[in-house]
């Protein structure tokens, strides 16, 4: 996994591996390229279920009062 | 001691004074009659029980809900001696109470604003599939919210949640949702998606979702609304209006994120997929080298018995002219001179004959 997918959210990630599905595909498929393309598209798998499993909601309280209009 | 002597202005002032100090608020409960909208502006009715009844004003923006002869209400009101003599309530607040009428008020606003299109599916706009922030409106103490960042804690990660607290039920509770409507509308970087949510309740306590200028705001809310009140049969105008609803608190909260274990899975699909894909480009590669490979034997083969077709006719050609087929025939091979005395030798198939010419002549 390259550095640059460290820093795309999770739903770039899924959007790349669609766009790999679509690859596979697609008309530019190659059989000398595939098999990068696919050990690629596991490794964003992988990323991803990391990803998913550690990230936790980040939940804020809003210290504005809202019981008057001040 | 003497009474007071008072004109009738000192004697109004007097008295309203009285009733100031006396009874600032007070909350009055019967029912409608004599309703009417003056210049719409003003309202005024007649508030009655079995044995009074008592005059009240208000104006039209004091109105949550609208009213009709025959509801039964509560006001919240002040008790006023006008200049002209009349004592009337001063209408602050006004509910609809008891099942007929919350309905009766539910239904009458449901109408208007269904006139006014409010409800129309093409105002519904969709909600991001992922949001990345999300603003919520609920009361923290509540169950529906505690269920609510439960379910998106178990669900997803990742997201920024700002929550502003409110009160979800009692007087109150309207206009502080409608500031933190405002308020999350007036922020620099919107919110993708506004989630009101409560637990489920009495008729009584979801009607605070039916309160008129609370359904307007979160119609004109700019940012996409999600509102989950109450149980799956509850429905009020708030969840009608918004642009998604959900049944209940816990509901809203799986609209609003995808279960996490679930993008996983779809993930490890989609890598399999691939797998499967690389496997049938590999097969599909094989098949056809095969299937090249075949064809050129297939081709080599032809040229093969074309040539040893050709080759067999050319042997039946060269068989026929073979001398030893015609002897085989009965036929003979004669060699030497045809001159009398001459000699000849005669080969058959099986023989050679040494002979001599006796006679020659022409045909």
């Amino acid at each position: 996994m390259s550095e640059a997918n460290n820093d795309k959210s999770v739903q770039e990630k899924l959007t790349e591996l669609s766009e790999l599905v679509g690859w596979f595909q697609g008309s530019s498929f190659t059989l000398e390229t595939a098999l990068d393309k696919f050990k690629e598209a596991e490794a964003l798998a992988d990323t991803i279920e990391k990803d998913l499993t550690k990230l936790k909601n980040d939940i804020k309280i809003v210290k504005k009062k809202f019981d008057s209009e001040n | 001691m003497d009474a007071v002597l008072l004109s009738v202005s000192d004697f109004v002032d007097l008295t309203n004074q009285t009733l100031e100090y006396a009874y600032p608020v007070v909350q009055v409960e019967g029912e409608v009659a004599e309703f009417k909208v003056i210049q719409n502006k003003w309202i005024s009715f007649k508030l009655k029980d079995d044995r009074a009844l008592v005059s009240c004003f208000a104006s039209v923006y004091q109105l949550r809900t609208p009213l009709e002869n025959g509801m039964k209400v509560v006001v919240v009101a002040q008790p006023k001696l006008n200049d002209k003599g009349f004592f009337t309530l001063n209408i602050k607040a006004v509910k609809p109470v008891g099942e007929g009428s919350i309905k009766k008020g539910f239904e009458l606003l449901k109408a208007k604003l269904e006139k006014e299109g409010l409800f129309a599916e093409e105002r519904k706009r969709s909600l991001p599939r992922v949001p990345k922030h999300v603003g919520v409106i609920a009361s923290t103490e509540s169950a529906g919210y505690a269920d609510f960042i439960k379910i998106i804690n178990e669900r997803w990660g990742g997201l920024q949640v700002d929550v502003a607290h409110t009160q979800v039920q009692g007087t109150p509770a309207p206009d502080q949702m409608i500031r933190a409507i405002r308020y999350f509308n007036s922020l620099e970087e919107l919110p993708e998606v506004l989630i009101i949510i409560r637990g489920g309740g009495s008729a009584e306590d979801l009607s605070t979702f039916n309160d008129e200028p609370l359904v307007r705001a979160i119609a004109e809310s700019r940012i996409p609304t999600l509102v989950g009140v109450g149980h799956e049969v509850d429905h009020t105008l708030a969840d009608m209006v918004s642009d998604v609803r959900a049944a209940t608190p816990t509901n809203a909260a799986q609209i609003l994120v995808p279960d996490r274990q679930e993008i996983i899975r779809a993930a490890r699909a989609q890598a399999n997929t691939v797998g499967n894909l690389l496997t049938q480009a590999i097969d599909n590669y094989s098949r056809q080298t095969k299937d090249n490979l075949e064809a050129a034997f297939m081709r080599m083969q032809q040229k093969l018995d074309d040539t040893f077709e050709r080759l067999g006719v050319l042997r039946v050609a060269i068989a026929q002219l073979n001398p030893e087929n015609v002897l085989q025939r009965g036929y003979a091979l004669l060699r030497g001179e045809q001159t009398v005395g001459a000699t000849l030798e005669v080969e058959t198939f099986k023989t050679i004959i040494t002979t001599e010419v006796t006679d020659v002549r022409s045909k």
